[in-house]
């Protein structure tokens, strides 16, 4: 290999991770371009607060912001416990042969698609709802998305907190082991309190991924335009959001708040890596 | 052989006969064919997009044409009829459907020529166990703006009303909008469903539903409900007596040429006008 | 609090999450298995074309899957294609040559880039499109080309990631010997760290494949359509499994296209599970030699 094909590797090698880090970079340029009518001039948060009526010459997205919120918070909810009780299991509250399976097919579970969840739960869990919770409508609504929602982002959070149990010093576990503490004592007195931040580390993550989840609040929230009242409410989500108005169109001011929409959720986004980040930091890790 | 049968009379007329009988049978070939005979030995794409009630005929027509000739390739996309006149205005698709007629706004900034090859109507449509069937457009009102929410007010069961509406960019909608519904508001708590074929599925699983939906694309699997005495069927709007009808169009900037020009032909041929009939519309020609 | 009674109800709790988590999704995936086994053969990927004319593109293929099952294989071989170069390359500088500076302010770039919603790098795509589309030609518009571009985007993190940690992952010794004997940074890499790192790299890439296979936000608005047939070119339509299953979920006209649907999520399901297995098979190879890797406080 000569000199010259040596540098030129170098080079290429530069090239390739600057043009990667511009890609973040590049999404965040083109969104603030393709919407700054709506963007420039400081009508930015207004948007943040308005409801969504194109036909008056509204386009705010509160709703969709209060669909995001609800659907995403309400699968954290039942995504946490779900998680934590399966990690601990995993951590020797279960015997370990059963535990190498769940893990097996915790891992198995992170390679299904969200539109078959999202297909799954039109077709199985909505009827479901709608026969047990009359006032339901539909069935279609934050109850049903937020239950499909915490399946989908188990497997992420359970493989952070598992990490976040797996870093765990070793020597405080021998030392648990050598004052004689059983798998629950153990659990309780030094892995859960020292495994905190990858617990918190799991919660932002599951959390980042339901937000940004587009398919199954498309298919099974309803995608109705006003501020839920209730979990049984029809929502919208910023997602499904982009992904309806962006079918319909591309010209008008309607559209243009869709890079508003998608600005949101960018910074939002950003704003979880940075804290996850810091926590990443606080564990001593570059 | 035939040295040895005398020309007769008898002949003369089976050859006649038998040539005359050739000769209409190609020319009746020929008129069969004739529509699809027209891109036979041509080859490239058609793209189309926009109003989600001319799918099934698109999806036919198309399937027609590709079968005779494979290399001919048509896209087809939905989006709406807002998308469709979008979308052919700038150059993004060949035609551009709509079902309702784009405003002289439209028409003028892009250029649009208008096809008109079916008419249809938008209908009410209930799920097919809801036993309120009839409905005024008063009623119709207050249902979607939301002064009405409970079926057992209209003489249904007492379950509330799931109201299902669509897109900004629906010509269904639009049309419904104006003429079904004179202008009226639709509640902030409806559901919204992004095509035609969406609507149907949601109406039919759903006992509590209320929609609106094209009436060629109505079947079984949804019960139309009549509007001040009419109901939503061809034969109505055919005789138009349902008055909340509109045309499907197809759109393209400026005069069409080339597979697109045969493409709109085809759907004005008899061959067109055929599968129109055999979608549930009602032809022009 | 007592700590018997506080372990019983720990243990209890977390046999009950393992257990509805588990059945949840065994019921989910049981309930597709008996609606859409039934519906799968022949006919629902080649329709009433025979196979070996629809393979070999004699016959346009009008009532099954094979248009859509084409257009997946397309849009992920070329899009991982465009990425693997890119990525490994990006994982070798973040590896082997950037300072302490660099890998914070590019790591942190990498991970915004990992975490955007795909539904917002196909408004990406899509606005890219449009701006090509305005500024320099107008025949483009969304089509394979822009999906394959913005889905190289997506998974892009993922392989710059894993190739990352496969060759910062190698034993020191490994990394430093061939420095020893002289070599330099560029040789070292080419003719030591890229073989050992191959099986890491490779996870990378299958988890590439997989994401692309399976999405659907980013196609929905960056080219993909209900109806195109079999990809022709890079600048038209084309169809996707993963779309086809959304779309046919609203607008099915009849039992039949129902069943279809199940079927498509049965071979977009079993296309997940095949990658799985391959990133199983390969773990397995990469713990081989080094000896079993498992998590330090087993039971």
């Amino acid at each position: 290999m000569t000199r010259a094909t040596q540098k030129a590797a170098r080079i290429v090698f530069f090239l390739s991770a600057a043009a990667s880090a511009m890609a973040a970079a590049l999404v965040f340029g083109f969104l603030l371009v393709f919407g700054f009518p709506l963007i420039g001039g400081g009508e930015f948060f207004s948007l943040l607060t308005r409801p969504w009526s194109p036909g008056q010459g509204l386009y705010g997205f509160l709703p969709m912001i209060t669909g995001t919120a609800a659907i995403s918070f309400l699968s954290i909810v039942f995504a946490f416990p779900l998680s934590l009780g399966t990690v601990c299991f995993m951590g020797g509250l279960g015997p370990a042969r059963i535990s190498r399976l769940v893990d097996g097919f915790v891992r198995f579970m992170t390679g299904i698609p969200t539109v078959i969840y999202g297909f799954l739960g039109i077709f199985l869990l909505v009827p479901v709802v709608r026969t047990l919770f009359t006032s339901a409508g539909s069935g279609m609504c934050i109850l049903s998305a937020s239950l499909m929602l915490s399946l989908l982002v188990s497997p992420t959070m359970i493989i952070f907190f598992k990490d976040g149990f797996d870093s765990v010093d070793f020597r405080y576990i021998q030392a648990a082991d050598a004052l004689g503490a059983d798998s629950v004592q153990r659990l309780i007195y030094v892995i859960l309190p020292e495994a905190w931040p990858g617990i918190v580390t799991g919660v932002i993550m599951g959390l980042g991924r339901a937000m940004g989840d587009t398919l199954i609040a498309l298919m099974i929230a309803g995608n109705a335009v006003h501020v839920p009242g209730s979990i049984l409410d029809s929502a919208r989500t910023l997602t499904s959001h982009i992904a309806l108005v962006s079918a319909s169109d591309y010209e008008s001011l309607a559209f243009k708040s869709i890079f508003a929409c998608g600005l949101t959720l960018y910074v939002l986004n950003a704003l979880a890596v940075i804290a996850v980040r810091r926590l990443d930091g606080k564990r001593g890790q570059a | 052989m035939f040295g040895r049968i005398r020309t007769g009379i008898i002949k003369k007329m089976g050859i006649a006969a038998i040539s005359l009988l050739t000769v209409a049978a190609l020319f009746l070939g020929a008129a069969q064919a004739g529509a699809i005979d027209q891109f036979s030995g041509l080859k490239g794409d058609i793209r189309i997009s926009g109003g989600t009630a001319h799918i099934p005929v698109m999806k036919e027509a198309a399937k027609q044409i590709m079968s005779a000739n494979p290399e001919i390739s048509i896209s087809i996309a939905g989006g709406g009829s807002g998308v469709g006149i979008k979308q052919v205005g700038e150059g993004i698709v060949d035609i551009g459907n709509s079902g309702r007629a784009p405003s002289e706004a439209e028409k003028e900034k892009y250029g649009l020529k208008l096809f008109k090859w079916a008419i249809d109507g938008v209908g009410v449509a209930v799920n097919p166990g809801n036993p309120v069937t009839a409905l005024t457009k008063a009623q119709l009102k207050d249902i979607y703006s939301g002064k009405i929410t409970n079926w057992k007010d209209l003489g249904g069961s007492d379950a509330p009303i799931t109201v299902y509406t669509r897109d900004a960019s629906s010509g269904t909608r639009a049309v419904f909008w104006k003429k079904a519904l004179g202008k009226g508001d639709i509640v902030s708590s409806a559901n919204f469903v992004v095509s035609n074929g969406a609507m149907k599925t949601a109406i039919a699983n759903d006992p509590n539903a209320i929609g609106y939906v094209s009436v060629g694309h109505m079947d079984v699997s949804v019960a139309g409900v009549s509007l001040d005495g009419v109901s939503p069927a061809i034969e109505t709007v055919k005789s138009g007596e349902y008055t909340v009808a509109r045309g499907l169009y197809s759109n393209t900037k400026g005069d069409p040429s080339g597979l697109t020009k045969l493409f709109i032909a085809y759907l004005l041929s008899p061959e067109g006008q055929q599968i129109v009939v055999q979608k549930g519309f009602v032809p022009v020609n | 609090m007592n700590i018997r009674l506080l372990g019983g109800c720990l243990r209890v709790f977390s046999w009950g999450a393992v257990l509805v988590l588990t059945g949840s999704v065994l019921v989910l995936l049981g309930y597709l298995l008996i609606k859409g086994v039934p519906s799968l053969g022949r006919d629902l990927i080649f329709g009433q074309v025979d196979i070996l004319d629809a393979v070999l593109l004699r016959k346009r293929v009008f009532d099954g899957l094979f248009p859509a099952i084409a257009g997946t294989l397309s849009v992920v071989a070329l899009s991982v294609g465009l990425a693997i170069p890119v990525g490994v390359c990006a994982g070798i500088y973040m590896s082997e040559f950037a300072t302490v500076f660099q890998q914070r302010v590019f790591g942190l770039m990498f991970d915004i880039l990992a975490g955007i919603p795909s539904i917002v790098i196909g408004l990406f795509g899509f606005s890219g499109a449009i701006f090509i589309h305005r500024y320099i030609s107008n025949d483009f518009r969304p089509c394979l080309a822009v999906s394959v571009a913005a889905l190289a985007f997506l998974v892009l993190p993922y392989i710059t990631r894993t190739t990352q940690a496969a060759m910062q992952g190698l034993a020191e010794q490994t990394r430093q010997a061939a420095l020893a004997l002289g070599a330099t940074r560029v040789q070292n890499i080419f003719y030591v760290l890229l073989p050992r790192s191959v099986s890491g790299i490779l996870s990378g890439i299958i988890l590439a494949i997989g994401r692309c296979a399976e999405d659907t936000a980013v196609i929905m608005l960056t080219g993909v359509v209900a109806t195109a047939g079999i990809p022709g070119s890079l600048l038209g339509s084309y169809e996707a499994l993963p779309f086809y299953i959304y779309y046919i979920s609203s607008q099915y006209t009849d039992e039949a296209e129902l069943m279809s649907g199940y079927g498509a999520a049965i071979i977009l399901l079993g296309v997940c599970a095949v990658l799985f297995f391959l990133a199983f098979i390969i773990k397995r190879r990469l713990a081989g030699p080094a000896g079993p890797v498992t998590g330090r406080f087993h039971g």
